[in-house]
Formats: structure tokens, C-alpha cells, sequence
């Protein structure tokens, strides 16, 4: 009887309610948002000024699409500012500004990002330390290594040919006019992580690891190489990340300082369940997209920098409220 | 009128009248009968036992009786005058108390601060500590306990913090007790102090109703008793004039239905796996054989091992010691990943918390043990590549959602457990391992589900079915093992009488004569 009454509800074609429902509110903020932006700013109006924006966003992007591998099952990567930073000292250092040095500085970075990754994995996995107290453990660990290398006080700027990939725009490209070497290493790095994530039998367990790990584990899954796995991706998309950031801003010891916590409410903003089992990478995007123009709002009106920390605090707690609220409806 | 403040409702009942008196009451939990027009009463100053198996409905009748859950339609009289608790306190307030299995006294406080706890006696504003040792002090008396009431609770052991719970229960005047398996934690002896307890309450006027499926203990205390079987009386007797044998009978007794297919003539296949000795910290001595093309059931009671039995079959809990051999001459599996690469499927007992992720879809969840039997760098999603064989089981399994993108945790019971099924039928297993696996589930269901694990049966496979429903392991096994304290007690052939697996069951090994003989 039971059966038959769910039965009926569920085979009740969609209405447009519905579908309304399923269209991500993020996009919706962020357009809203853009177009904010476009009003108070003729630069943005431009496809040079938006491509400019994306540039800039880059790296938010691909941070909380990556920190979304690990969201998703249930963990925190609270490391990844940390390795960010680690990762422009040891470019900036190995180079010392001699751009021949430039593709081994790049293959160290993703061999850093692939070890701390599988640290990160292996003690959360095997060691069963929850994964807010291994991250934070090794977001100091990686800080600390980054100030020891350097001395505490790099300096300077990394050799052109690195800092292509973060600066470089190439111009007088049809339609757009300019094309930042960034937004292609967006593109690609997306292109990956979507497929990874959404396309992949790896990615879709993911998700049901997040939502109930025994019955992944009962039903064969093997979970802790699927957790240790997420921290990598975690990890290699932190130093993406950091090579673009690399190429934006000067080596100190802060470059990635507050990254982690940017990529943790870019992807609740973006619909990412804390504690586990709900997300999509079009919500980890969006959310990178939508934290990054209200971001560049607040500048235009003249928010107080301070304020604006503060204010990411703020959205972080509604969207994850906003999130459980929807997620209650939907069960 | 009801008496909806309750206060002292109870007045002096005269030893033999009826105290509280349940008539026709019925429970639905959404569209689900759990209770149909059960009809209950309580005398002052008898020990009234109440029968049935898990799910019989003992637990709900209690907690309406006791405030926990409203009455969906029926009335309860308390001396004559009608009562409608919405909470446990007023039930509490109106003279009524239960002693949980599990206590619910705080450790770390004295036994005086438990016994008068939110009712403490106070002084210009102050706890009267004084005070409260001695009405502690009374209420462990009348209960011919010396427990010292300034003793800290967590110094006690469990037979003394549940004669405090009744102290507790007795302090605030109740005059009707409900024992829920009592003796359940204690040993032998504690049990006889507790009954001397239950005696002396008994011809102090307070009326008792008494949960247990021990016979022994049931027709030691009780004065009447009163069966339960699927949210039905099944009648209420004088102790003196039944027998365990009845009790048993009516507990368990129903003509098994046609939920189950005919079993297949043909004699059973090759041994599968066999079993000696086998061992773990919670079995023992397990000899056992699986022949392919066989469903066995496996019975026992809570805790008896049944499922632990399972859950070695499958590598959770490993067998640590005997000889486990399966046909091709592999050891047991290590690991639940280990058993699903190697064709063994394990349905839990605890759908919720161990079978379904609830917020994904129906597709993702049927999809789950394929996906991890291809998970590492084996990538293309199997249902994104191809939807249409997953789709295909659902039919399998006459899954009767429309949209299969939905969340499990929207369907019925029935269907989740589909999925489930689903999910093993897309790795075609040689063992399926299946506890509880028509429970909490509608009948209909109930008939695919069991149509499935013959055809899987009659296909070569083997099944090792752990249930608590008697009448499934009855109707669906082909052979039945009784299991008690983590060993095996006996092995039953196809259509064993149920009064005869209960009674095993329930008692253990050599008392079995005497009841069913």
C-alpha cells in the first residue's frame, strides 16, 4: 500500500517547479552578480574585461573543484593554502630565476602536491585521524617547510616563462580579442576534473563514500584508496592553482595564505554538502565564480578589505545552512 | 472527558481490580497497521506476562501505553477514567513506570540524585540532601534493598542500578511497572533476586506487565499472560491454564502463505564451502556445509550469532580460527571487497545504515557494487556508459518507480530493499549472504524477494538466508540452523514445525525435550 502511494509520487511528471529546482542557484547568484558588476563597472562590459575576470578566478576555481574530490567524501582539505605557498617558494627557489630550470620546477611542484596528496590520504585512510585535524596538521607542516627552504623572507619574482602560464595573455584572438594563458589551464584542468569526477567509476563512489562509507565498503568499494586518491586530486589542483597564483603575484611566504578556506566556501557556495555524499563540479565552478565576483564587487564599491573576510564568513555559514535546508527537502 | 493532567488518577487500587484497561487499540505509522484493535488489561497486584516475537508489537503497545506514541484508535481506561497521554511525563505523572532493557540512570550520580531526579526536595531553595537520602533510602527499602543511597551509580552493577531504576519508578508512586526484558542482562542469580522484587511489588497492590520471550521465566512470575503475533492478540490466558508448548504455538503459529515458491525437487548441488571449527570472538565450533541450489536459513535470537555468522561469511568480521574451505579450495574472504570480487553478495540487516546511500539515486545504488568490483583506473562509469543494464535488473526485480534519478531514500521500504537486490543480481554472486531481508517490507515485496533467492538458488547458486521471521525461515529454507551463543544447536530439515525452532531457540540446548516432546 505504502509502495504503491511513493510509486505514484515519484512517477508524477516533473513540474516546472521542479525543474526549476534543479537548476543550480549558484548560477543564478553569479549572474545576478556579473551583472552587477557590468552595471557599476563599463571594464566588465567588455570581452577582454570578463576574460580578465575569469583570469583572475582561476585559481579559486580550480582550488574548490579539486577541494570538492575530498568535500564530497566527507573530509576537509584545510592544506591546500599551504601547499600553494610551498609550491611558488620551491619554483621561485629551484629556478632562482634562470628560466631554463623552469620544466623541472614544475615537475618538483606536481611531485610536492602528489606527496603531500598522499600523506594527506594515507593518515586519513589508514590512521583514522579525522581529516580537519590531519589537513590543519599539515598546512603547518608545509608552511613550515616553505619558510625553512626559503629563510622566511623570499623575495622577488619567478622566471618569466613560469610566470606564463598565471600572466600571459595572448591577443588579437577572434571574438574574445584576448585570451589569458590562465583561462586555457582552467579550461583544461576543469576539462579533467569534470570527467574525473562526473564520468568515472572513481568519481561516482566518491559520492556514495560521502553518504554512507559502511555500505560502500560492504558492497566492495575500496574506500580508503578512494579517499587517499581524493586528497591527490586535491592536492595536484592546489598546485595548479599555485603555479597560476605564481604567476600573478610576487613569492613571499603568504601567497597562499586563506586559499583553503576561499576553496571551502566556493564549493559550499557552489552546493557541496559538508560532511559528505552531495556535490557536482558545476556547483564547485559557480561557487569559485560567485565568491570571486562578490569579491570584485565589494572592491568597486569600496568595501573595507577587513570587512570582506568577514563577509565571507557570513556566506559561508548561510550557504552551508541554505544547503542542509535543501538537501532536507530533496530526501 | 479525558483526564488529560493525570495527576493521582491512579487511586487506591483494590488488589484485583482493574487498574488500566486497553480496549481496541490500533497503531498505524503512516499506512502501516502495527497494531490492530488490541484489546490489554492490567489488574492491581497481578504480574501480567506479555508474549511475541521481535515486531510483534510489544514494544509499540508499551509505548502508548506509556505516553511514548499516541493511539491511532482505541481507548485507555486508568481506573475507569479515560486517558490521552501526549507525553511520557504525564503518562509518568498518572502512575505509570518502565524499566527500559537499556537503563537509563547517570552514572556519575549518586543513587539518591537518580531516584529523586527532577523531583529533588528542597529546602529555602536549596536541595535538601537530607531529605532526599531518606526518601531514597524508604523506596530502596520497600524494595528489600540496602543499596546506599549516597553511592555513586556507575559503582554498581548492572542487577543493582535496575533495582534503583524500579526505586526510582516506585518513588513517584507508580502503580502500574513495566518490566521490558529485564532478566536480559542479568545472570541467574540476579534474576531470582529481581523476581523476589517483582513478587513483593506484586502483593504491595501495583500492577506489572512483564516483557519477555523466556518461557521459563514467563511461566515462573506471570499470573496471566498475553500473546502477540503481527499486531494482533492472539488472547490472553491464566498461567495456570496454558502450557510453554501454546504460548510457543501462538507466538509463531500462522499457516505459511503462498509468499513462498515451491521449493525445486532436484537434490542439492556440489558443497560450496565447508565450514570446521570455525570461529571469532563471537562464534564458536562452527561446522557447516553449503551445497549450491540450497537456501539455508539460519534462526537464533538477538545475539545468538546468527549474524555474525554473516558477516564471517562475507570477511567484516573475520572467522580468527577452523578451516574454511570453499570449492575452489580458497580460504574465507578477508575482506567484503575481497568476497564481492569473488562472487559473494551481502545483504545487511541494517538496510539503512550499512545497505543504501540514501541521497543518491536509485541507478547510483544499484550501480555500487559493479562500480567498485571496476573501481581503481578501470574509469568509464558503467551506468553513464551504459544506463540500460541497470535499468534492466530494476524490471528484474519489478521495481515500480518511474524515475529511477530519484534518491533511495524517498522510496518505501520494499523498494530500497529492491535496489539492494538489484545491486547484487548485477554482479551475478555464487553465495548470497541475505540478513533480515524481507524486513520492515509489504508483502509484495516480501514474494519478489523471495522468488528471487530461489531462482538464484535454482540456478546453482547458494543462499544463507539469517532471519528473526520464523515464517520466512520456514517457508523459504531448505534446511534450517538454529543458532544460540554464538555455536549452531541443531539442524532442522525443510518444513520444521516453528514451535519446535522457537523453542530451541529460546532455550537452548537440553531443555528442548521437555517442551516439545
Amino acid at each position: 500500500m505504502t509502495a504503491k502511494i511513493l510509486t505514484h509520487a515519484v512517477s508524477r511528471p516533473p513540474t516546472p517547479r521542479v525543474a526549476w529546482r534543479r537548476i543550480n542557484p549558484t548560477i543564478v547568484i553569479f549572474l545576478v552578480l556579473l551583472a552587477a558588476i557590468c552595471w557599476i563597472s563599463p571594464l566588465y562590459r567588455t570581452a577582454p574585461g570578463l576574460m580578465s575576470l575569469l583570469q583572475r578566478a582561476s585559481p579559486v576555481i580550480i582550488l574548490s573543484a579539486g577541494q570538492t574530490f575530498v568535500l564530497v567524501t566527507g573530509g576537509f582539505d584545510l592544506s591546500v593554502g599551504s601547499l600553494i605557498t610551498l609550491v611558488v617558494v620551491a619554483c621561485a627557489l629551484i629556478t632562482g630565476g634562470d628560466g631554463s630550470l623552469t620544466w623541472i620546477a614544475l615537475l618538483a611542484a606536481y611531485g610536492i602536491g602528489l606527496t603531500v596528496g598522499l600523506i594527506n590520504g594515507a593518515i586519513v585512510a589508514w590512521g583514522k585521524v579525522p581529516s580537519i585535524i590531519t589537513t590543519l596538521g599539515m598546512l603547518l607542516s608545509v608552511k613550515g617547510v616553505a619558510m625553512l627552504w626559503s629563510g622566511g623572507a623570499p623575495e622577488g619574482y619567478l622566471p618569466v616563462n613560469l610566470r606564463y602560464f598565471g600572466r600571459y595573455v595572448w591577443r588579437h584572438v577572434p571574438l574574445i580579442q584576448r585570451l589569458p594563458v590562465a583561462v586555457v589551464v582552467l579550461v583544461g584542468s576543469l576539462a579533467v576534473l569534470v570527467w574525473l569526477f562526473h564520468f568515472t567509476n572513481f568519481g561516482r563512489l566518491l559520492l556514495m563514500i560521502g553518504d554512507n562509507p559502511r555500505a560502500a565498503e560492504l558492497s566492495g568499494v575500496p574506500v580508503r584508496r578512494q579517499r587517499m586518491l581524493a586528497f591527490v586530486i586535491s592536492a595536484l589542483a592546489a598546485v595548479t592553482a599555485g603555479i597560476l597564483l605564481g604567476g600573478f603575484s610576487g613569492v613571499s611566504v603568504d601567497v597562499g595564505t586563506g586559499y583553503e578556506l576561499e576553496a571551502t566556501s566556493a564549493a559550499v557556495i557552489g552546493g557541496v554538502v559538508l560532511l559528505g555524499g552531495e556535490g557536482s563540479m558545476t556547483g564547485a565552478i559557480f561557487g569559485g565564480l560567485t565568491l570571486y565576483a562578490l569579491f570584485t564587487l565589494l572592491n568597486l564599491i569600496g568595501f573595507p578589505e577587513p570587512l570582506r573576510v568577514a563577509v565571507q564568513g557570513l556566506i559561508l555559514v548561510a550557504a552551508a545552512a541554505l544547503t542542509a535546508r535543501r538537501s532536507g527537502t530533496r530526501q | 472527558m479525558p483526564n488529560r493532567n493525570g495527576t493521582a488518577a491512579i487511586g487506591k487500587a483494590v488488589d484485583g481490580t482493574v487498574l488500566l484497561s486497553m480496549q481496541d487499540v490500533s497503531k498505524f505509522f503512516g499506512s502501516i497497521q502495527v497494531l490492530d484493535t488490541i484489546s490489554f488489561d492490567v489488574r492491581a497486584g497481578e504480574v501480567h506476562a506479555l508474549c511475541g516475537e521481535n515486531g510483534a508489537g510489544k514494544s509499540t503497545l508499551m509505548k502508548i501505553l506509556t505516553g511514548a506514541f499516541p493511539v491511532s484508535s482505541g481507548r485507555i481506561l486508568l481506573n475507569g477514567q479515560e486517558m490521552r497521554f501526549v507525553h511520557p511525563v504525564e503518562a509518568r505523572a498518572a502512575g505509570i513506570g518502565i524499566i527500559h532493557q537499556e537503563l537509563s540512570l547517570l552514572p556519575h550520580r549518586t543513587v539518591a540524585e537518580n531516584i529523586l531526579l527532577g523531583r529533588e526536595p528542597s529546602r529555602g531553595g536549596l536541595v535538601d540532601r537530607r531529605r532526599m537520602v531518606t526518601e531514597a533510602r524508604d523506596a530502596l527499602a520497600r524494595l528489600g534493598s540496602a543499596i546506599p543511597p549516597e553511592a555513586p551509580v556507575a559503582s554498581l552493577s548492572i542487577a543493582e542500578q535496575q533495582v534503583v531504576e524500579i526505586a526510582k519508578a516506585i518513588a513517584t508512586h507508580a502503580r502500574l511497572l513495566v518490566f521490558d526484558e529485564p532478566t536480559a542482562p542479568l545472570d541467574t542469580v540476579e534474576s531470582a533476586k529481581l523476581f523476589r522484587v517483582i513478587a513483593e511489588l506484586r502483593s504491595s497492590g501495583v500492577g506489572i506487565v512483564y516483557i519477555s520471550h523466556r518461557m521459563r521465566e514467563v511461566f515462573e512470575i506471570a499470573d496471566r499472560i498475553t500473546v502477540l503475533k503481527d499486531g494482533c492478540g492472539m488472547g490472553t490466558f491464566d498461567a495456570a491454564d496454558a502450557t510453554p508448548d501454546k504460548v510457543i504455538r501462538l507466538m509463531v503459529g500462522r499457516p505459511v502463505s503462498a509468499l513462498f515458491p515451491p521449493r525445486s525437487a532436484t537434490t542439492p548441488g556440489e558443497a560450496l564451502l565447508t565450514i570446521l571449527g570455525g570461529g571469532n570472538a563471537a562464534l564458536h565450533d562452527i561446522d557447516l556445509t553449503l551445497y549450491a541450489g540450497q537456501i539455508l536459513g539460519v534462526a537464533g535470537l538477538e545475539g545468538s550469532g546468527k549474524t555474525a555468522l554473516a558477516r564471517a561469511l562475507v570477511g567484516d568480521q573475520r572467522f580468527t580460527t577452523g578451516q574454511i574451505t570453499f570449492r575452489d579450495g580458497r580460504p574465507a574472504p578477508r575482506s567484503p571487497r575481497e568476497a564481492v570480487q569473488r562472487g559473494i553478495a551481502y545483504l545487511s540487516d541494517d538496510r539503512k545504515a550499512e545497505g543504501l546511500g540514501l541521497r543518491q539515486s536509485l541507478r547510483d545504488n544499484a550501480s555500487l557494487a559493479l562500480r567498485a568490483l571496476a573501481a581503481g583506473l578501470a574509469l568509464p562509469s558503467i551506468a553513464n556508459r551504459n544506463p540500460g543494464r541497470i535499468d534492466a535488473l530494476f524490471r528484474d526485480v519489478e521495481m515500480r518507480a518511474a524515475d529511477f534519478g530519484v534518491a533511495v531514500g524517498r522510496l518505501s521500504g520494499g523498494n530500497q530493499q529492491k535496489v539492494v537486490f538489484a545491486r547484487w543480481l548485477a554482479t551475478a554472486p555464487h553465495l548470497w549472504v541475505v540478513a533480515e531481508p524481507t524486513r520492515g517490507i509489504d508483502v509484495g515485496a516480501k514474494a519478489t524477494i523471495y522468488a528471487l533467492l530461489r531462482r538464484y538458488a535454482d540456478a546453482g547458486g547458494a543462499v544463507v538466508m539469517v532471519s528473526s521471521d520464523l515464517t520466512e525461515i520456514i517457508g523459504a529454507s531448505d534446511r534450517i540452523l538454529v543458532m544460540s551463543g554464538g555455536r549452531i544447536l541443531v539442524e532442522l530439515p525443510a518444513g520444521s514445525a516453528e514451535s519446535e525452532i522457537m523453542a530451541h531457540a529460546v532455550h537452548g540446548p537440553g531443555q528442548v525435550a521437555e517442551l516439545v516432546a
